[in-house]
């Protein structure tokens, strides 16, 4: 099932600047992703456009093979809670300690109190923060921060999962436990693209690249379609 | 909506309690002792007028000279009988009268000592089209220095100065209403700004409009309550120290019922006013997003 589907997809700012053009590619589920490109390549408005979180000025986006703009707000609601994003700047709560600010998209889903509490305790301690969950984001690492984001985006168990520079804190071993436990998610059928300028942390792994240059698809190598 | 979010909600969450809470809390308070007042006053301008209305509304009096004779009074009474129209008529004895006129006289005034004249008390039939002058001339020719008093003009006087004061007060009261709509809207505004990176993010990770708007208007609706209700009780306790202050014949008392309807009534529209003031104010805030 194609997950992601984009179709001439542009975007422009202000009197016209474009910041993508003609983007067509197609996501599988279970389909593993780097999304690479220079600083200001339009990475980070890729990954908006497919979270839903801005808007296109050309083209279609289908996902879940469901016409986005077809979509009115509950089901583009309901479309968001199939995706797990890991933002660039992390938007993480600071009044909520990292444990609450994992368990949102939980509460979003409506779960119980329990089962809020076991997934996010299973969760934080795959990734290796969870004697730390109980602190606030401001007493963490900018890795261990990075972490709690990554925590929150997979918490869910999405069907998609977006990571804007996930590893652009952490040491290269750590990025590459990460890259790992995302691997392990994907093989579970939830489809993975991760922005990254590292191209090393991309070229270490097997999976296939897409790249962007001043907006505009200059991939895939091995990509998908 | 998840059921649990009636009681729980991620934004609950998400959303810290902020100056904006105590500042609309506040602000509706004073605007609900202002409608209290409103609405006290409105009530109690009702019962003076219906209360005018029971005692002057069908009535006129006659006054007749004190040195006028007993046979000429009985003729006086004997033309008003045969009026049409008159329905009732009450000549007042001169110790009834004397009392009348005590708040003027004091308690020396004594029908043996003054010249007091003799009153009349005429009760025409509801909506009887008399002829005052008429009958003021006919009353004149009989009792010399007669004076037929009308109270009708006069009273129709005071009904449209009261239904003046009736309809500014509504007016003043529908004034308050609509500033506390547009607070409601600002509180409601700022303190989405003040959370504006918590919404987002709810809105990036799947909650719903009416998810987010849910626990804004739950805030909204409890500090409105409060805020009516303290304005209410403020409204009534300003009621009470003026009845002290200023007894009346007719002061309203505890038990009387609209008295309390119009607290509850404020404190209503207070809370249920500000939930929706509040879920239009996010619900356009939210359709600013994609």
């Amino acid at each position: 099932m194609a997950v992601v589907t984009l179709d001439g997809i542009g975007r422009n700012y202000g009197a016209g600047v474009a910041v993508l053009s003609e983007i067509s590619l197609t996501l599988e589920a279970g389909e593993f992703c780097f999304l690479t490109g220079a600083a200001g390549a339009g990475k980070t408005t890729l990954l908006n456009i497919i979270a839903l979180a801005e808007e296109a000025s050309a083209g279609r986006l289908t996902l879940f093979e469901t016409d986005v703009a077809a979509a009115d707000r509950m089901a583009r609601a309901a479309l968001r809670r199939r995706i797990g994003i890991v933002f660039q700047d992390l938007r993480l709560l600071d009044h909520l300690s990292a444990n609450d600010n994992i368990a949102l998209p939980l509460h979003v889903a409506g779960m119980a109190d329990a089962e809020i509490r076991e997934h996010v305790g299973e969760v934080a301690s795959w990734l290796g923060i969870g004697r730390r969950i109980e602190l606030r984001p401001a007493a963490l690492s900018l890795a261990e921060r990075q972490c709690v984001a990554i925590a929150r985006a997979i918490v869910s168990r999405p069907d998609l999962v977006l990571a804007d520079e996930p590893t652009s804190h952490m040491d290269d071993e750590s990025a590459l436990t990460l890259i790992r436990a995302l691997e392990q998610l994907s093989r579970f059928g939830t489809t993975v693209l991760i922005a990254t300028s590292n191209l090393a942390l991309a070229d270490r792994s097997q999976h296939p690249r897409i790249h962007l240059d001043a907006g505009r698809l200059t991939g895939p190598e091995n990509g998908p379609a | 909506m998840h059921p649990r979010a009636f009681i729980r909600t991620p934004l609950d969450l998400a959303m810290p309690r902020d100056a904006t809470a105590l500042l609309l809390v506040s602000m509706l308070a004073l605007i609900g002792y202002l409608a209290t007042l409103g609405g006290l006053a409105f009530v109690l301008l009702g019962d003076d007028l219906r209360a005018w209305n029971r005692s002057l509304d069908d009535s006129v009096t006659l006054q007749i000279p004190a040195e006028t004779s007993a046979a000429r009074i009985e003729m006086s009474l004997a033309l008003l009988r045969q009026t049409p129209g008159i329905a009732e008529l009450r000549l007042l004895d001169q110790a009834e009268t004397a009392r009348l006129l005590e708040p003027w006289l004091g308690p020396a005034a004594a029908p043996d000592t003054l010249p007091i004249p003799r009153l009349l008390d005429i009760r025409t039939e509801p909506g009887a089209a008399i002829d005052i002058t008429d009958l003021r001339q006919k009353l004149a020719a009989i009792t010399p220095g007669a004076q037929l008093e009308d109270h009708r003009p006069a009273l129709a006087l005071h009904r449209r100065a009261a239904t003046r004061l009736a309809i500014l007060i509504a007016l003043g009261i529908a004034g308050v209403a609509v500033f506390a709509v547009v607070l409601t809207v600002i509180a409601t505004n700022l303190r989405l700004a003040l959370h504006r990176g918590a919404v987002e993010l709810l809105h990036l990770i799947g909650a719903g409009d009416a998810d987010l708007a849910w626990p804004v208007q739950l805030a909204a609706l409890r500090q409105g309550l409060v805020g009516g209700a303290i304005g209410a009780a403020a409204g009534l306790l300003t009621l009470v120290v003026i009845g002290h202050l200023m007894p009346l014949d007719a002061s309203p008392s505890a038990a009387d019922w609209r008295l309390w309807g119009v607290a509850l009534a404020v404190i209503a529209v207070a809370g249920f006013g500000a939930m929706s003031a509040a879920r239009l104010a996010v619900l356009r805030q939210l359709a600013r997003m994609p």
